[in-house]
């Protein structure tokens, strides 16, 4: 009788014995119940059969069984013996191919190196204000404005000097406020005057930030008015000594210097801290501002409140809003009547801790540090690149030189090694490597730390290091390259079967794909950046060297520090053009202004508010297109004003001459008698937006010089003699207009040099590793190429056949990368309202470029090989 | 006289190898034995005394053919060594010399 085939025992039993039963036992027994069973099925049925078959397996289940076979010899791979050789062979095999150590070496700690730095610049970024004990029921009052339809319009971190008191006075949950409000003051001390930007705070400041005081009461330090705590940094500067306190500091108060007494010295405060100070003052608040209701609709500082722990951040958020709307009601109607503010607000409560990374909500007004977690993204992919790309050289160096190694693994499996052992020993090798990797990354970061401080604006130092949190990271990152180096490596090498490997040919043939693919991804990856740092580059240079639409050369800039009057500026001009070197002397208003007019009747424009007089003009050579330019003949200052080109285009006039600007809120009407041409008054980063300037007395904060080109020192000498006999009590600080218009791209200039350390790092890293691997192919091919040299072929022939691989696969990394990095930098550009074009030129220099590197690595070494002796090669096999 | 002692079931076991000469193996034994004594034994137990006796060297052992009712596995057949049929016949000679010591008449009779 045919047996049935679906006739059979069942699967449990079966795989319960095949998992107990000892190996060497296996084929027999479970043949013999096979067979048993196949007899059954015909005699009792498949039923009864299957019972008895589990009956049986079951039956094995006894110690005989189960016992394996003990191997004769088998050598724990942790033997001390077994040990030491893996040790002798990886450092034998370090020291035999110094080459390719130090590329993979070199590699890992850079990649290292980077990654490391950024965890650094990460925990630091995240570790921002935790200080504080009062954390994390701190909180800063902000607030959010809608449109009339209910959209949102803007939030705003910043409040005024009423919601602290007012909302802790209805709320109880609210244990604590105090605002924090900078401003800019001049300090006397040591007969030198100084601006400063100072910080005035309510008395409880010291209890609800952290900021440990050296001497002083923290409790009543800023209690009292014309009292000051100041960092132990200034103590030192103005009292050489850090016991300053009840010594006298003078801080200028309207015309005059008042002193203060120093009740506190307070520690350095930590660099990962969003309020720093030097000077404290006690905010004092004029009881008049506090009856003025409509205070509500002043926005200067930051109020910070301290919640009860157990405190519901929504329900308070809900109890704020309704104290603002009935203490407010009136108010409210007034500003949508007088001031036609028709925007809702409402307030809300962020936590201290997330404020530092918050780009909707930013520190600022006198709260510094603020940062884009982008830059923290961006800086955390350039060092996983690097540190991929190193990896990448390991894993693709090691297979290449596994070929070498083939008779020692083939060697070691046939007196008794198993595929386990070969894996643990070539993981082992690896960690080794990446540890020595690990401990030049240390050198690494302590070279390299002070370039990365000033490239990404902080004071890390090397101490930070040692943070039991960091050092795990650091170690998690040091066992996950470990493994990602020596994991693939490993688990081939271990597989090459011994009788190919101890057969004198074998040869590692196959296409290596993975190799090739891995040598597309870095060059991918390295003309990726380089196409980055190109186009950063020339938008840098676009950025500097774009015409202004002004001249910025040989103007210095004086700031009086305060507001002064055009009579006061009159004499300093006059004085100023004196000396023959000064060309022209032109006063204005220190900062940016922005207010808002009607024009037409209804329409409002916002624009930039600029008071200047009749020399503004021509010392910076911007045309007047139309009209005329202010002069002393007409009584411009409360008649006229001049508007840039964007301003007109914005009002929608066809003839701006004679039309009016109204002032409505102050009731004053002013004509246009000027256009102005379109200048890049801000920054490149801006797109030129509507300008009005004024002739109106009052608000001129600096003035522009026009020197005569090459007479800086002696230009500057008379500046700083004539400002200090007409101003003693005002701080002297020039600047250059050019340099400090370069000044405005220093976040692009950080990006610039960001960029080109990655791309050098990157395209360094891939390199080497093409050495490493093109080195390797032209060993291979020594016997090859000896023979092809016998038979005639040239130098320049061995050169192309040994470098046209690589330089197929990086000219197929191009097809990755190019588009990829037209589309981010496209991204990147749309930032700029006045931004270069994507030119194809800069893909083919990329291109170039980056052959051109490969093509030199890997022509070193195969003009090497293609200059050998083919006797040398071809004498011994 | 010193020899390795083996047990009651080990003896049987051996000797059914004996008995079964080229086709010896765990199925084939287990069968013998079942037909031979009558008494249903596991196969497993058959397994565990084939191999302690190869183990004591009176069983020397080789992987035979496949079938295909074993699923292609192979038997392990089993022939009796030296050491075994040695130790068979020591049995046998210690058993027959006790018989002859027995006196006529002194184990009861079983018959009628």
């Amino acid at each position: 009788m045919k047996p049935n085939p679906h006739a059979t025992p069942p699967r449990w039993a079966d795989r319960l014995l095949t998992w107990f039963c000892a190996p060497h036992l296996l084929e027999e027994v479970q043949g013999d119940l096979h067979e048993r069973f196949v007899r059954r099925v015909t005699l009792f049925g498949l039923c009864s059969a299957r019972r008895q078959y589990a009956w049986e397996v079951l039956g094995f289940l006894q110690p005989f069984f189960l016992k394996r076979q003990p191997q004769e010899y088998s050598p724990s791979s942790l033997s001390p013996a077994m040990l030491r050789n893996y040790f002798t062979i990886a450092f034998r095999n370090l020291s035999k191919n110094k080459v390719f150590s130090m590329i993979n070496i070199v590699g890992l700690a850079i990649g290292l190196t980077a990654t490391m730095l950024i965890l650094l610049y990460a925990k630091d970024e995240i570790s921002y204000d935790r200080f504080h004990a009062k954390n994390p029921n701190i909180y800063r009052i902000t607030s959010a404005w809608s449109k009339p339809d209910g959209s949102l319009d803007h939030k705003d971190g910043n409040t005024g000097d009423f919601q602290g008191p007012k909302f802790k006075e209805k709320i109880p949950e609210m244990e604590a406020f105090v605002r924090v409000q900078s401003d800019m003051k001049n300090v006397r001390g040591n007969g030198e005057i100084k601006g400063y930007e100072v910080l005035f705070t309510d008395a409880n400041f010291f209890s609800v930030f952290s900021f440990p005081l050296l001497s002083g009461n923290p409790a009543t330090a800023l209690q009292k008015p014309n009292t000051i705590v100041i960092s132990e940094e200034m103590a030192e500067k103005y009292f050489k000594t850090k016991e300053a306190l009840g010594k006298i500091l003078e801080v200028k108060e309207g015309d005059k210097f008042v002193p203060y007494q120093v009740t506190g010295v307070a520690q350095k405060c930590p660099q990962n801290s969003s309020i720093k100070f030097d000077f404290l003052l006690p905010k004092v608040v004029d009881p008049k501002d506090y009856a003025t209701n409509e205070n509500w609709f002043n926005f200067f500082q930051n109020t910070f409140v301290v919640l009860h722990p157990q405190a519901d951040v929504t329900k308070v958020e809900a109890k704020m809003k309704q104290v603002y709307e009935s203490d407010a009601a009136e108010t409210i109607k007034l500003m949508a009547t007088k001031f036609d503010e028709k925007n809702k607000a409402g307030y809300f409560l962020q936590p201290l801790l997330e404020m530092h990374l918050s780009t909707e909500l930013p520190a600022g007004n006198g709260l510094v540090d603020a940062s884009n977690p982008m830059f923290s993204y961006i800086l955390t992919g350039i060092a996983l690149f690097i540190l991929l790309i190193a990896c990448i050289n390991f894993v693709n160096l090691t297979v290449a030189r596994s070929l070498k190694r083939a008779k020692e693994i083939g060697v070691r499996k046939v007196v008794g090694s198993n595929r386990k052992q070969l894996i643990w020993q070539f993981l082992g090798e690896s960690f080794i490597l990446s540890f020595i990797a690990f401990v030049l990354a240390l050198l690494f970061i302590q070279l390299v730390l002070p370039t990365f401080n000033q490239l990404s604006n902080k004071a890390l130092s090397l101490s930070y290091l040692f943070d039991a949190r960091l050092v795990i990271a650091y170690v998690g990152v040091f066992f996950a390259t470990s493994l990602l180096s020596g994991f693939y490596p490993a688990i081939m090498m271990s597989g090459f079967s011994p009788i190919q490997t101890l057969y004198n040919r074998f040869n590692l043939s196959g296409k290596s794909y993975l190799q090739k693919s891995l040598v597309v991804l870095q060059f991918g990856l390295a003309s990726f950046l380089i196409i980055a740092t190109l186009t950063i580059f020339s938008q840098f240079n676009y950025l500097i060297n774009k015409d202004l639409g002004y001249d910025e050369t040989n103007v210095v800039m004086v700031n009086f520090g305060e507001w002064i009057s055009r009579d006061k500026a009159n004499v300093l001009k006059t004085e100023l053009l004196k000396n023959p070197n000064i060309l022209q002397v032109a006063s204005k208003n220190a900062g940016f202004m922005a207010t808002l007019a009607r024009v037409n009747g209804q329409k409002e424009i916002n624009f930039a508010y600029e008071t200047i007089d009749e020399d503004y003009f021509p010392l910076y050579r911007i045309p007047v297109k139309l009209g005329r330019n202010f002069s002393k003949e007409f009584a411009d200052s409360t008649h006229s004003v001049i508007v840039n080109e964007a301003f007109v285009k914005e009002a929608g006039w066809k003839n701006p001459l004679g039309q009016l600007v109204d002032f409505w809120y102050n009731e004053e009407k002013y004509t246009v008698v000027g256009v102005a041409k379109n200048h890049h008054f801000a920054d490149l980063n801006q797109a030129i937006k509507p300008q009005l300037f004024t002739m109106k007395n009052g608000r001129l904060g600096k003035v522009n010089i026009k020197i005569k080109p090459t007479t800086e020192s002696a230009s500057l000498e008379h500046i700083e003699k004539t400002f200090k006999s007409l101003f003693p009590l005002n701080p002297y600080v020039y600047n250059f207009r050019d340099l400090e218009n370069k000044k405005a791209y220093e976040s692009e200039a950080k990006w610039k040099q960001i960029m080109l350390f990655s791309a050098i790092l990157t395209i360094f890293i891939s390199c080497i590793g093409l050495f490493g691997l093109a080195t390797l192919s032209a060993e291979k091919r020594t016997k090859e190429i000896g023979i092809r040299k016998v038979l005639g072929a040239s130098v320049a022939n061995v050169v192309s056949l040994l470098s046209t691989d690589f330089i197929k696969l990086v000219s197929l990394s191009f097809i990755f990368s190019f588009p990829a990095a037209y589309l981010v930098v496209q991204k990147w550009l749309e930032n700029y309202p006045f931004r270069i074009e994507i030119n194809a030129w800069v893909f083919i220099i990329t291109a170039a470029l980056t052959i051109c590197i490969a093509l030199l690595t890997v022509s070193f070494q195969s003009i090497k090989t293609a200059l050998t002796n083919p006797v040398k090669s071809l004498r011994s096999e | 006289m010193k020899r390795t002692y083996l047990g009651e079931f080990e003896e049987v076991v051996l000797l059914t190898v004996a008995v079964l000469g080229e086709g010896a193996y765990g199925v084939a034994i287990t069968d013998e034995l079942d037909r031979q004594t009558g008494r249903s034994v596991s196969i497993s137990a058959v397994h565990a005394a084939l191999h302690r006796l190869q183990e004591k060297g009176m069983l020397s052992s080789r992987m035979g053919d496949a079938t295909a009712e074993r699923g292609g596995r192979r038997k392990r057949l089993f022939t009796v060594t030296v050491l075994g049929s040695r130790t068979l016949h020591d049995i046998r000679a210690v058993r027959q010399q006790l018989w002859e010591s027995i006196s006529p008449n002194a184990l009861p009779a079983i018959s009628i």
